[in-house]
């Protein structure tokens, strides 16, 4: 990457006195006050529309507030009752197995997938396109796909089961409680496989081949190889694809929202549903969404602030 | 015996090949079943008739959702919001970047460094507080709102992907535009974007295909079909109870062939992206 040092304009010294708007345009062309100017509209939507919702949020959290009405202040209220609702409590037990089991199989099946996508093969590029298709599809549409594929009567996987005598009655995916979690991680899982291999994939064409001759030529194992360079080269794209994933699965609602609406009794239930469930189910209390938010948002951070410096560091900002 | 080299080498691409073909049966599965079942009259979606194949194919069901549902309208919104919050972000993005990869000014690392936090800051955290400034603001169910909330995240992705691309483009180039007469403007114009178009086609794509596929945004601040986009009105139609697989179904084939086949084109620019830049491919 090109090293940028910042050039100023250069301005020949000798000219005689400036009219006013050559100063106005000499002002305007700085190196600051253009800064400022280009910068102007990105700050201005980034404070409008992520630092003050945010912190307004953070606000809202002390308040009871319903839409379009100004909140009270009733101090940790919100907190105290969430903290008592053994809703609250399922909710964080469902958000532990969904994310990690979510995100522990979109590891092991994307990271297999770029080992076998980089192998060579008769129509590999078309297997690899095929295979990122569903990252590519709007996640509402996948979802109302599963849900189509799950239903009780005339669903793909019952109708398959009881077309070839495998079961006798029917099995509700969605609304079993032992089962529902499950199924939904399945689609968690369908959907979200291709990032990783995709990012995987990119990381294993990066490693040099000279580095495989030469651990062959000292007698390296396949499994020696695969652990020593394969695995040991990938680690920093492991670390950046995990985290990401981790944010994105957390904090996404669509599938659960779809597929099971937090149900059967609570038993899918996730933050960000709960938080809708709160904020926009019929009472609308803003206050409580706001909160059940912030709880999740503590973990969020630990993310976003070890991200925030990988990313800075493999960019050379820092 | 340890196995010889050639022989544990057929080994593993034979195992290789078993998992990519059921990866591509898990993958495809789904698909097929998404088409299928558009393509079959109601007779053979459900009850003791239903099909795996359907045996009498019809487009009877993407006339419907075409044609008797607003499902035209919530397409057009989508294609509005799209385009709008794209066009915008590009241009906030465009500039933002190019000031702090070339600009000396003090704040710029700082700023940098909030593009990225900005960024990771899921919706979900933020369409509380944002629902409420927008109730207040009359911005709720309007696509103007819609394509406010949608710059939030865009600008902010859009920016660091360009500022990379534009940090890799050789200063010289653009310090002999500047001492032969050309401003920051017109440099920028003239050297910096045409070097940088393969970024700013990543930087489209993401952004449209963020406004085509965003959900919760779009569920939470439209309240009627008049700003509804693709998929909270598809969404919609399941609250509603209005249970028709069959066009449903149609309708998510519909949705989707848009950003599946921009994503196609795009792939190999749009894998580097996806990590912010952290996979140089």
């Amino acid at each position: 990457m090109a090293t940028s040092t910042p050039v100023s304009i250069p301005i020949p010294s000798s000219r005689p006195a400036l009219s006013w708007q050559e100063r106005v345009q000499r002002f305007l062309l700085r190196d600051s006050t253009l800064g400022y100017l280009f910068l102007f509209p990105a700050l201005l939507i980034v404070l409008g529309l992520v630092a003050y919702p945010f912190v307004n949020a953070v606000l809202m959290t002390f308040q009871e507030k319903t839409a379009g009405a100004p909140g009270r202040f009733i101090g940790l209220a919100n907190y105290r009752e969430l903290l008592a609702n053994p809703v609250f409590w399922q909710t964080v037990w469902n958000m532990l197995v969904y994310t990690g089991l979510g995100v522990g199989l979109k590891f092991c099946i994307g990271l297999s997938m770029a080992l076998v996508l980089n192998q060579e093969r008769f129509c590999n590029n078309l297997f690899r396109s095929f295979l990122l298709i569903p990252w590519a599809i709007p996640t509402l549409i996948s979802a109302l796909n599963w849900r189509w594929i799950y239903d009780d009567a005339s669903g793909l996987i019952n109708n398959v089961l009881v077309r070839f005598n495998l079961i006798e009655e029917t099995i509700s995916w969605l609304s079993d409680p032992n089962l529902a979690m499950f199924s939904v991680i399945a689609v968690v899982v369908w959907q979200g496989t291709p990032f990783f291999t995709m990012a995987f994939l990119a990381g294993l064409q990066a490693i040099p081949r000279e580095l495989y001759e030469a651990a062959e030529i000292d007698g390296a194992s396949i499994l020696q190889q695969f652990w020593y360079i394969t695995i040991a080269r990938l680690r920093p794209i492991f670390i950046t694809a995990v985290m990401l994933s981790t944010i994105w699965t957390s904090s996404g609602i669509q599938f659960v929202y779809i597929l099971t609406n937090g149900g059967p009794a609570d038993r899918t239930q996730i933050f960000p549903m709960l938080s809708f469930t709160y904020a926009l189910g019929g009472a609308q209390r803003l206050g409580m969404g706001a909160t059940v938010s912030l709880f999740f948002f503590p973990v969020l951070v630990i993310f976003i602030f070890f991200l925030t410096r990988r990313m800075l560091r493999e960019r050379g900002e820092e | 015996m340890t196995l010889s080299m050639t022989t544990s080498r057929r080994l593993v691409k034979g195992v290789g090949n078993v998992l990519l073909l059921l990866m591509l049966l898990w993958t495809a599965i789904p698909f097929y079943w998404m088409v299928a079942t558009s393509l079959k009259p109601s007779k053979e979606i459900y009850g003791y008739e239903a099909t795996l194949i359907p045996q009498n194919p019809t487009l009877a069901n993407y006339a419907t959702i075409l044609w008797d549902t607003p499902y035209m309208l919530f397409l057009r919104n989508s294609v509005t919001v799209a385009v709008a919050s794209t066009l915008l972000s590009i241009i906030a993005a465009t500039l933002g970047a190019y000031a702090i990869a070339r600009l000396n000014f003090p704040g710029r690392a700082l700023m940098a460094r909030g593009l990225v936090v900005t960024y990771l800051v899921p919706g979900s955290l933020l369409f509380i507080p944002l629902f409420a400034l927008f109730s207040s603001l009359r911005l709720t169910d309007s696509l103007t709102g819609l394509t406010l909330a949608y710059l939030g995240a865009d600008v902010p992705f859009c920016t660091w992907l360009l500022l990379g691309y534009f940090r890799s483009v050789p200063v010289e180039l653009e310090e002999a535009a500047l001492v032969d007469g050309c401003n920051r403007i017109s440099a920028l114009i003239r050297i910096v974007l045409p070097l940088a178009l393969p970024a700013i086609v990543v930087v489209i794509f993401f952004s449209f295909t963020r406004a085509w596929n965003e959900f919760l945004y779009a569920h939470v601040f439209t309240s009627t079909n008049q700003a509804r986009t693709i998929t909270t009105g598809l969404a919609n139609f399941m609250n509603e109870d209005v249970f028709f697989w069959g066009p449903l179904m149609a309708s998510t084939i519909i949705s989707a062939i848009l950003p599946v086949a921009m994503f196609l084109i795009l792939q190999r620019g749009v894998v580097q992206g996806l990590t912010l830049g952290g996979v140089k491919g």
